[in-house]
């Protein structure tokens, strides 16, 4: 750690896992009701299950996306943060916005919306957080007057994703138009804003650890920054299949979503030639895992298996179906969850007193469990979802008879679920298996010469 | 390429597709009305939208195809099933569905009458939105060709594979109309014996129609099974089938409409076709 209030960022890693263990165990019960009968029914049935279950990936990956963020830019900028204070204000206020929320959903307090379930009290709050945490970066930047440009990208991306939240706070009541703008939140995120977040992440990662030059690595982030929007926006599209909006729809989120892996490949290709021309010029090799990881994994799920089924004459058959569950895995796995793991691996060794940068058996078991076992659900959802596909839509059979049918592949969902869970729970007996040492080191040189590898 | 050329790149691009998609998204609103029936949009509508949304419904449901994928599609369901029927499924689902068979059953949501018929207009409303011919073909709740004891029969729902024209035999044209008709006969009758759906399996329905009417039991007007059968789908309250699955107080789940929407030449071969099951 270079900064002294680079520090906060340890809390809001620490709260990020532990609410990601808790989604695990809510995903687990989510898939064991898929198998079924459901001996929980009248007490935690599949609707409160699922919603606690995709609520704590936005608050756990939201968290992780500002503790990183909170970890970057005293490094970028090269100063201590505007406020601590506020940081930890900031971390309280969400964290209980958040826990509350959960708590909430346990009593069907709630919305109903998809993924926007919040009730607006925890919106507004959601918003105000994000306000201060806008406000804390941007003084912290102005400050400096030094101003990078992978903070600018990551900084733009966070205030879109502040703005684009905006929509969330709106009822509509034509339900057609509120899934319209349900997409402009919940889409932007996660195909246009967070990929900015994502492509920063990435870029900060491969200088830090590749011998990588920043003026490439800036340059090229740009143009991943331009194919992202040029095929996210209008690749909005592809959630506007079969809602009642005009057919023009149809073609264009065919074609601008069928683009949409262009970014991604453009990203995995981005972390293989830093690593090509450059080398490793870190010894927190399992921080490139996680990284690398994150660049391919993001670009099997949601870049090919996206485009498995966004074209619209396949989707009028999968539309609706598990298909769509095999594709938000494994897109919000790579993208999301790995690069957030993939920052906290990087500074957790000069976080903590920990022996040798994070090289250690637990946190690589940690990593190929993980990604073994969201390979093997992502192929559970996938062969289940075909089978729905042509059970109940081609055949003809009912829902429920078909669901039946696929019984083996929830089987398969569980246990490959079980390997994942395993993989999650290292990663976080790992982390706090460490005691934090939150004090100014002298960073990379120091650690690069104890383990024998020259300091850049 | 500079890096002042890639973040011109970054803007330009990202500028030039927001702003088509923001044009695209008010000529949307300029059709929203159309496409979405938006004057049917009663307040009995916008409560049963609400009451959707307070039951967080679309975590197991999709609608539209979207939502989670633990339950069925309901963008049609409001077609496929008469709102006698709806009313009664969500006083208690567990009457209709059973835990053991499915291995999944919806929990009991304990709503009260208004907000049942405030969903089921807010469904009605949803079942008439154009979209744009999705889905493809019916997607059925159950068809009970898995449930234990049924024959496999595949594509026995098939929606028909070859062109019906008036010279086919009246009973291949009727098994066409038991497929195709508006709420489709199948999407809760099967034919297989002893798989009851939504409504009961019609499979030997013309040898128990001759033995209900000889029984003393019949409460209806027919003479014969043919006039059993044509009763049934134009006049369904004439003769109850015991269960409270089946209807309430005196009145059939089945829409009774039928006699307005099928031709006299329709209901013949529906007939037709039923009579073939003995």
């Amino acid at each position: 750690m270079r900064y002294q209030s680079q520090s906060v960022a340890y809390w809001y890693f620490a709260v990020a896992i532990v609410l990601f263990g808790l989604q695990i165990v809510f995903g687990l019960l989510s898939a064991a009701k898929y198998l079924g009968p459901d001996p929980l029914l009248d007490v935690l049935p599949f609707d409160v299950t699922k919603v606690i279950h995709t609520n704590l990936l936005i608050v756990w990956v939201l968290l992780g996306f500002m503790g990183a963020t909170y970890w970057l830019v005293p490094e970028e900028s090269r100063t201590e943060l505007h406020s601590v204070k506020l940081a930890y204000v900031q971390l309280v206020l969400f964290t209980v916005t958040g826990v509350t929320a959960v708590i909430g959903y346990l009593f069907r307090y709630g919305t109903g919306n998809k993924l926007l379930e919040q009730p607006l009290p925890h919106k507004l709050a959601i918003v105000a957080t994000m306000l201060i945490f806008l406000y804390n970066v941007g003084m912290t930047i102005r400050k400096a007057g030094r101003f990078t440009v992978t903070e600018g990208v990551l900084v733009l991306g966070l205030a879109a994703s502040a703005v684009l939240y905006l929509p969330a706070l709106f009822e509509f009541e034509n339900y057609t138009i509120s899934i319209f703008y349900r997409w402009w939140t919940i889409h932007l995120w996660v195909e246009g804003v967070w990929m900015m977040i994502m492509g920063s992440f990435l870029a900060y990662l491969l200088i830090r650890l590749s011998g990588v030059d920043r003026e490439v690595m800036e340059k090229w982030l740009y143009v991943i920054v331009g194919l992202v929007f040029i095929a996210g926006i209008l690749g909005t599209a592809h959630h506007y299949y079969w809602v009642g909006v005009p057919s023009y729809w149809l073609p264009i989120g065919g074609f601008f979503s069928a683009l949409e892996p262009v970014a991604l490949v453009g990203m995995a290709a981005y972390a293989y030639f830093a690593l090509r021309r450059a080398g490793v010029a870190h010894p927190n090799k399992l921080a490139l895992h996680w990284t690398v990881g994150s660049a391919l994994f993001a670009l099997f799920g949601a870049g090919l298996l996206g485009l498995a089924h966004t074209w619209p004459a396949v989707n009028r058959w999968t539309h609706g179906t598990l298909v769509t569950a095999m594709h938000g895995h494994s897109a919000f796995y790579g993208a999301y969850a790995m690069i957030v793991l993939a920052m906290i691996t990087y500074a957790l060794p000069t976080m903590t007193r920990s022996p040798h940068e994070g090289e250690s058996y637990l946190g690589y078991a940690a990593f190929w469990l993980q990604i073994a076992g969201m390979f093997g659900m992502t192929l559970s959802f996938a062969t289940a979802g075909v089978a729905q596909v042509y059970l109940e839509r081609i055949v003809g059979l009912g829902y429920l008879d078909t669901q039946l049918k696929i019984q083996v592949h929830f089987l398969m969902l569980i246990l490959t679920a079980g390997i994942f869970a395993i993989g999650v729970g290292l990663f976080i007996y790992d982390f706090f298996r460490r005691v934090p040492r939150l004090e100014i080191v002298g960073d990379e040189s120091e650690t690069a010469a104890a383990s024998g590898v020259p300091a850049r | 390429m500079t890096t002042r050329q890639a973040r011109m790149f970054a803007i330009a691009s990202t500028a030039i597709a927001a702003l088509v998609f923001l044009i695209l998204t008010v000529h949307s609103h300029t059709r929203f009305p159309a496409l979405t029936n938006a004057e049917a949009i009663t307040p009995a509508v916008v409560a049963g939208k609400d009451v959707w949304h307070r039951y967080n419904c679309i975590n197991c449901h999709t609608l539209f195809g979207e939502g989670a994928y633990y339950a069925p599609d309901l963008t049609k369901i409001a077609q496929l099933r008469g709102d006698a029927y709806l009313t009664a499924y969500m006083r208690d689902p567990g009457q209709f569905y059973d835990e053991r068979v499915h291995r999944r059953l919806m929990p009991k949501q304990n709503l009260s009458d208004q907000e049942i018929a405030d969903l089921i207009a807010f469904l009605s409303w949803a079942s008439n939105v154009d979209t744009q011919g999705w889905p493809p073909r019916p997607i059925l709740v159950a068809t009970g060709l898995a449930a234990p004891g049924a024959a496999e029969q595949p594509g026995v729902t098939a929606v028909p594979t070859r062109p019906v024209s008036p010279e086919d035999d009246p009973i291949a044209a009727g098994e066409n109309v038991f497929k195709n008709a508006t709420p489709a006969c199948l999407a809760c009758h099967s034919t297989t014996p002893g798989v009851n759906l939504a409504g009961p399996s019609l499979a030997g329905i013309a040898s128990r129609a001759e033995e209900l009417i000889a029984s003393g039991e019949y409460t209806g007007e027919a003479e014969d099974a043919a006039g059993y059968i044509r009763e049934s789908i134009v006049a369904p309250s004439a003769h109850i089938i015991p269960g409270a699955m089946y209807s309430a107080g005196g009145m059939s789940f089945m829409p009774a409409t039928y006699a307005e929407s099928l031709s006299d030449e329709e209901i013949d071969q529906l007939v037709a076709y039923l009579m073939s099951f003995r």
